[in-house]
């Protein structure tokens, strides 16, 4: 059984179809990228699964459960992790807590044991602020752990979405456009951080445009265009598939 | 060393009734007046601070919570003379289920709309009160509201009312500070400041608003049957949408979403007048033109000022030290 | 039967002074992308510079109103430099405490230079009564309504085919590409503020011989407005005028049949009811005016 699937999943705007019956499988410990020219619907069906537009048709099942149109902070309980194209932090809050908050739903306890700080309450939260500390440091961001959001670059902004997501130890992470607008030096450490998830045995599921990154470090391509999958397997094969040749350079 | 200081502070609030008496015998009454009613809006500034400081909704609603509580401990001691003991945690329960039920609704819709559905809920309420006079008097009032009494206490003089006042705003102060610290407060603010990225942090956006909404409006409706209980009259005029301007004054000048900065606010807001002795209507003109300065120029508020003023004092001392 | 009528003929002259007043909001949201929440000041202060003009200074009805139409158009001009180039930039939160702020400053001014006594000004019109078939009504209340509709007339001609019009409409679509292709976006901005404030200063010449100019009016008008507007799909010019015309037609009946005491609430009824089932208005999300 596929850790994760769509089947004929589709979403429509305005007469537009933004997604057309797609059906997509990623398998446990995969490292999987989704590509295609731009608006071919890899953001809409990101969105689409993770709870922030519910689909108009089709279905998407995680660990064998039927998840189609379940609530984004709900997709995120059931250990499906994601980041935003446009790098999205909690500005006010300190890197650190940024990444406790992506924690806390995940440590069960009851709203009075957090109104009154009970002791099992502090234990835990003492056990989340050691895994983000040293979360901050994989990426290096261990330094910056009291700065607020806010203040951080862009590309340590992005490492620190990255770190965040990655709290909660999700089954599956869904990462959306890792590499883009950071300098390169940024997108190797990008490339070797997905590269350490792979290896640790974490399925990745990732939507780019850069190119040296996808066929660098994926095992698996799956080609959107229109909406519509046009081409998937290894990297080497569907860069040379002619279907994919075309979507990318026009007829 | 905090401690002593917590408790000499604690002491003096308690004692201020015959330091009063004792530093301005004349007007003793007066300064325990103005500080009772300091304390109660105190306690609704800072509910009211929860909901549109620390989720950021910006709710319309709160003088029809504090309304409903006040109606219902007004009617029920009157009516169907309840005590005190009974008809504040029935006025409680009314605003927090009214709450609910307006809440979730109105979660359903984005910032403006929801803004302007519990300004609509505000003003049905209010239309409501002053015409149902079978039921609320309208604007004949609802007179004789008999003096809390729980007991063998009973709570008649100015400064037992105070010490309720002090009571109650203490309460509130912990409820808050407890609701908006640690994860919960965390919970709120990751609402409030990014809420798509909340609800990535498996935050459920509607859960906390609802909370925070909730508890806000509850309080707000045992704030008001405190109100009812101390002026003893209950006239329609007081759940108008000025008080919702004035909570907003009283928020935003003092500082949004800061404990201190929003009493700050609410003293500064409740007794500067009543030192300036200004006409109602000069006030409101006063208040208009103080609320869209701050808000455009000072966003922070007091709060704000008095951090940068305490950062800039403490600077030179750390490099010269 | 001729009750009925009557309450819907009072419906209507509701429907196009909120209409009148709806536009404008409409038009600002539309083209600037926010809520004034002191929109029902233009007209109440455009109602007593209308009584000031007519009763005052003893001007004809028709120069009275233009000039009260003048007045408020430069007003408007004003405040959009005073107050709106301030927060255009800033969050929603800020502009709606701004702009209630303003509203709050404004009535109790008016409180303050006017004095709470609300100011009757009768017209000619106001006081000649209309029969139609047992229907009684104010020959006013035809202006108002023929005046509304040659108004909205001018304004779809307007949006349609003036310069100033078209971009308008154009920046209440796509406000950057506006800026990209040239728009002189703020001149636009204001210009709109203008027409708005105008816009109640005209309703107010019309609508006030029938009713009367307190300062507390606008309170209430800009909510209703603001029903309509939300009603009709934010910045959506003519589901507002539709849903303004509902508004006033069930509030008229609402006030005949149910209660009078309660008509003012039936306008957040409406609104209320209608953000539940279809949040996004009457008539769909539209873009632009």
């Amino acid at each position: 059984m596929a850790l994760f699937e769509t089947r004929g999943l589709t979403k429509r705007f305005l007469g537009v179809t933004a997604v057309d019956a797609v059906d997509l499988t990623v398998e446990a410990g995969e490292l999987v990228s989704l590509i295609g020219p731009n608006g071919s619907g890899k953001t809409t069906l990101f969105n689409c699964v993770t709870g922030y537009l519910a689909p108009d048709e089709g279905r998407v099942t995680f660990q064998g459960r039927d998840v189609t149109g379940v609530a984004a902070h709900r997709i995120a309980r059931l250990g499906i992790g994601r980041t935003f194209q446009l790098v999205s932090v909690f500005p006010r809050l300190s890197a650190l807590e940024n990444l406790l908050t992506f924690l806390q739903q995940h440590q069960e306890e009851s709203l009075v044991g957090r109104l009154v700080r009970a002791p099992r309450v502090r234990r835990l939260e003492a056990a989340a602020v050691e895994r983000a500390r040293s979360l901050l440091d994989s990426v290096g961001l261990g330094g910056r752990a009291e700065a607020p959001a806010g203040t951080l670059s862009y590309g340590q902004r992005k490492l620190l979405a990255f770190a965040a997501a990655l709290m909660p130890d999700p089954d599956l992470l869904l990462l959306d456009e890792p590499a883009a607008a950071v300098n390169p030096t940024m997108i190797e450490q990008m490339k070797a951080q997905i590269r350490a998830l792979h290896r640790q045995g974490k399925t990745v599921l990732l939507v780019e445009h850069n190119m040296d990154v996808v066929m660098d470090i994926s095992q698996r391509v799956i080609v959107l265009d229109h909406g519509q999958k046009i081409a998937e397997g290894p990297p080497e094969v569907v860069r040379r598939d002619p279907k994919v040749v075309e979507a990318y350079f026009g007829r | 060393m905090r401690a002593t200081r917590w408790v000499l502070g604690s002491a003096a609030l308690v004692a201020v009734p015959w330091i009063a008496a004792a530093v301005v015998p004349g007007q003793q009454r007066y300064v325990l007046h103005v500080l009772i009613f300091t304390a109660l809006y105190g306690a609704l500034a800072l509910s009211y601070d929860l909901v549109v400081g620390h989720v950021g909704s910006l709710s319309l609603a709160h003088p029809a919570f504090f309304g409903l509580g006040a109606y219902t401990l007004a009617l029920l001691a009157t009516e169907a003379r309840w005590p005190f003991a009974i008809a504040l945690p029935a006025s409680i329960a009314l605003a927090a289920v009214v709450a609910l039920a307006v809440g979730v609704p109105m979660f359903r819709l984005t910032e403006h709309s929801f803004a302007m559905g519990t300004l609509g809920f505000a003003i049905v309420t209010q239309v409501v009160a002053t015409n149902w006079v079978d039921f609320t008097h309208g604007p004949l009032c609802v007179t004789g509201i008999p003096k809390p009494q729980v007991g063998a206490l009973r709570i008649a003089t100015l400064p037992a009312f105070y010490w309720m006042g002090l009571g109650a705003l203490a309460l509130v102060a912990l409820l808050y500070r407890g609701l908006t610290t640690f994860r919960l407060g965390r919970a709120f603010h990751a609402v409030r400041d990014n809420e798509t990225l909340a609800a990535a942090a498996s935050i459920d956006p509607l859960r906390y608003r609802m909370l925070a909404f909730v508890i806000g409006g509850a309080v707000a409706g045992g704030i008001g049957a405190l109100y009812v209980s101390y002026v003893g009259v209950l006239c329609p005029g007081e759940l108008t949408v000025s008080l919702s301007v004035n909570l907003l004054v009283m928020v935003f000048l003092g500082g949004v979403g800061s404990l201190r900065g929003v009493l700050v606010g609410a003293a500064a807001f409740t007794a500067l007048p009543e030192i300036l002795r200004m006409a109602p209507t000069w006030r409101m003109v006063i208040y208009g033109l103080l609320l869209l300065v701050i808000v455009i120029r000072a966003p922070d508020g007091l709060e704000g000022l008095m951090r940068r003023a305490s950062s800039r004092g403490r600077r030179p001392s750390a490099s010269g030290a | 039967m001729s009750d009925l009528l009557e309450q819907l003929v009072h419906g209507l002259t509701l429907g196009s002074l909120y209409a009148m007043v709806a536009t404008g909001l409409a038009l600002m949201f539309g083209v600037v992308r926010l809520i004034n929440f002191a929109h029902g000041e233009f007209y109440m202060l455009g109602g007593y510079a209308f009584w000031y003009a007519y009763v005052e200074l003893g001007l004809p009805y028709p120069v009275a109103g233009l000039a009260a139409v003048a007045a408020m158009a430069v007003f408007g001009l004003a405040y959009e430099r005073a107050v709106i180039r301030t927060i255009l930039a800033r969050t929603w939160h800020v502009q709606l405490i701004a702009t209630l702020a303003t509203s709050i400053t404004l009535t109790n001014l008016a409180i303050i230079v006017f004095g709470t006594q609300p100011k009757e000004v009768p017209t000619r019109l106001s006081a000649a009564i209309l029969d139609v078939g047992g229907v009684r009504m104010a020959w006013q209340r035809v202006l108002v309504l023929v005046a509304a509709i040659a108004i909205f007339a001018a304004l779809e001609w307007f949006v349609a085919h003036a310069r100033l019009g078209k971009a308008m409409r154009a920046m209440s679509q796509n406000r950057e590409a506006c800026a990209v292709v040239g728009v002189d976006v703020q001149q636009v901005a204001l210009a709109t503020f203008g027409i708005s404030a105008g816009l109640a200063a005209a309703a107010a010449a019309l609508v006030s011989p029938l009713f009367s100019i307190f300062p507390d009016v606008g309170a209430l008008l800009t909510l209703k407005a603001f029903a309509a507007v939300i009603v009709g799909g934010f910045g959506y010019v003519r589901g507002a005028i539709a849903a303004a015309f509902l508004i006033g037609i069930a509030e008229s009946l609402a006030a005949g049949y149910l209660s009078y005491a309660y008509k003012d609430a039936i306008a957040f009824v409406v609104m209320v009811a209608v953000l539940l089932v279809r949040p996004q208005g009457l008539f769909g999300r539209r873009i632009g005016i």
